[in-house]
Order: C-alpha cells, then structure tokens, then sequence
C-alpha cells in the first residue's frame, strides 16, 4: 500500500468489502487478535517483547535489525500473519471531512461505537471513542470489556458523524486503520501519550500511523493571534509567534489533522495537500 | 544513562497471584503522566471464558520513558512498585 501521489487508500471501497472479509477469513483473525489484544506490548515476538523497547532500539545492530523486523510486522501483507502480534495493521492521520465522508459513504454496516483499548490499558480510563465497523464491530460486541455501559453501541451512520464531530471539539486526532491491511474497519479518535499508535509512530519512529495527505497553513492575513488553535495541536507543530503577532507552524511536525483549523474563528487556518509542497511531499 | 528498571511485585497487585485486581485500581496508568505502563491480561494465567478474561496485572513497558520521578511508587496503594537504575 503506497501512500501519496493523490491515492488515497481509505477511499477505496474494496478496502472496506465483505468480500474481502471472505477472501482473507477476518472474522477468525480479528477474533484472535482482539479477544487478548492488550497482551501485544507484552508478548515476545521472535523472542523480543515491546519491555524496554526504547533501549532496545538503540543497539547498534541489534536495534536496526528490530527496526527492520516491527516495521516489517506493522505493514505485513503476507499470508502467514499472525493476529497476536497485530500484524498489518496500521493506520493514518485523516482531518474530519474525510473521517466524515468514510462514515456517510464507505464504512461497511454495522456500525458500532465502543471503548477505547489504548485508554483503557494505558490510562485506566473507559472512554466510549473508537469508532468501528464491518467484520470488526461483529468481533467486538462479542468482548464484554469494549462495551459501553448505558449508551447504545450500533450507531446510525448520522449518528457516528455526530460522535466524530464530538471528539473532534475535545480536540481528539481522527485515524483510519487497516487491520489487517487491506482491509479498513475503524476509525479512532486518538490522543498522545495514550495512543498505542502514535506512541510508537511518535517516540520509537516506527509508522503506525502516517501523516495525513494535508499539511496546515497559516493565513497570516487573517491570524488575529487569540492562540485557540495552540491548545489543540497534539504534535506541538503551532505556537504563537510575539514578534509576529500570529501563530506559526512548524510543518515537519505537523500530521495535517486539521484540529487548529477547525478551532480557529478566523479562517486563518487551511489543510493544503501535502504533496503541493516539495519539502514535505514524501514525508508522511 | 543506562536502562531504568520497573519491577511490580505480583504478590501484591495483579489477581491471578493473589493481590487486587488492578482493573479496579489503576493509580500507577492515571499518575504517570509519559505513561509507562501498561494493564494487560495475565499471560500464562487460566482464562475461564477468552471472551472475557478475569486475570489481569500491570508491566512497565516503555522504560526508557520513565523519568524516575517517583510518583507511581508513591501512590501505589499495595506498595508495589521499585524503580531502579
């Protein structure tokens, strides 16, 4: 799966087909993988577990070699992936128009909204945010833990627009995941540390999670300097500039979300496609 | 720098070896703000029903994160945890 050059993965509807459930048999797999999905840091792959992995990873040549070997995991399209270890499964930043137009167009029935696993393993906390659907919903309701309590899980596709457009406004990072790749079936609203995604996307390097297919810009015209967008950036990629008088935005940092625009009551703020600028246009 | 050590003594939290169930505590996730451990299903510990597993523990998985401040030893309820470097 190659990402940039105007293909966008996530509008590709075969990526969300029940034919593809068939052809891969992802009920089983994604079974497998969800029902002891919090073990994934824990369990030895090959021997080596996610314990110390920061350490781990600056070996000189045993650290490359790992390297190789989870990103190799990460994106594995082969026939021998094993769901344990999450296998192919990754995902990509999206900005709430397109997280929108997957849940109106795509996003294969049902639709199910449950609590998040990265909260829930790595902050003790049940946050009903994660959006999913198609084979892995069915999954899902089947595991007690995910289920949240006095809402209604399946959601009406108006409704999941509803719910983005919520974590959106709690300044929460819209992604779209494969699992396993090709097949897509969630959309999760994520927060830095706590997401297992772009914890390793963020402080290990390994993609998880890319960058979206935007990138964002100021209009220096229009920034009043009120600095709403600031607080919102989970990438610390935008900060008020004193001697300007507006914000500034670093966009190496920045993963095209579209959090600081969608605060901003100026209109200073756009997503422009990331491959219009030379600098960033393979850099996802 | 070299590597920094967690050790949780299962004795005292995690329920498939007789402490609390860290399901119902979870001080040492909400108090580390780089967020370096992790709650998982007991590995090795006999699920009654896969569906719905009833043994659980804490491991500190991003060690090199940890700043060693201290403060999940110190809100521990159970006195679990030991930092070390």
């Amino acid at each position: 799966m190659k990402h940039g050059a105007g293909g966008k993965w996530y509008l590709n509807a075969r990526n969300y087909s029940n034919e593809l459930v068939e052809e891969m048999q992802l009920k089983a797999y994604l079974t497998e993988q969800w029902m002891n999905f919090e073990q994934v840091y824990i369990r030895k792959m090959m021997g080596i577990s996610s314990i110390g992995l920061g350490y781990k990873l600056q070996m000189p040549i045993a650290g490359r070699l790992l390297r190789w070997q989870a990103e190799n995991m990460i994106h594995s399209e082969g026939k021998n992936r094993n769901p344990v270890r999450a296998d192919g499964h990754f995902g990509q930043v999206i900005p709430l128009e397109e997280a929108k137009t997957i849940m109106l167009n795509l996003a294969a029935e049902p639709i199910i909204e449950n609590y998040c696993m990265c909260r829930w393993m790595q902050k003790g906390c049940k946050d009903v945010c994660c959006i999913n659907f198609g084979a892995l919903s069915e999954v899902i309701e089947k595991l007690p833990r995910f289920i949240p309590e006095g809402t209604k899980v399946r959601l009406g596709r108006d409704e999941a627009v509803a719910a983005l457009e919520e974590q959106n406004r709690k300044g929460r990072v819209a992604t779209v995941w494969f699992q396993p790749v090709p097949y897509v079936n969630a959309i999760c609203s994520c927060e830095v540390p706590q997401c297992g995604g772009l914890r390793l996307r963020n402080d290990f390097g390994l993609h998880t999670v890319y960058k979206a297919e935007y990138v964002a810009e100021v209009n220096p015209n229009n920034c009043q300097g009120c600095m709403s967008c600031v607080a919102r950036c989970q990438f610390g990629a935008i900060r008020y500039n004193e001697t300007i008088k507006r914000v500034i935005i670093d966009q190496k940092k920045c993963f095209g979300c579209g959090l600081c625009r969608d605060a901003c009551k100026f209109d200073a703020l756009n997503l422009i496609p990331r491959a219009d600028v030379p600098g960033l246009k393979d850099q996802y | 720098m070299g590597w920094t050590k967690i050790v949780i003594d299962q004795k005292k939290c995690g329920n498939a070896t007789g402490g609390i169930d860290p399901r119902s505590c979870g001080q040492c996730l909400k108090v580390c703000d780089p967020t370096v451990f992790i709650r998982h299903e007991t590995i090795g510990a006999k699920q009654s029903n896969p569906y719905d597993p009833e043994f659980w523990q804490v491991t500190a998985v991003w060690l090199d994160l940890c700043t060693r401040c201290g403060k999940c030893v110190k809100e521990c309820p159970q006195k679990a945890i030991t930092v070390t470097w």
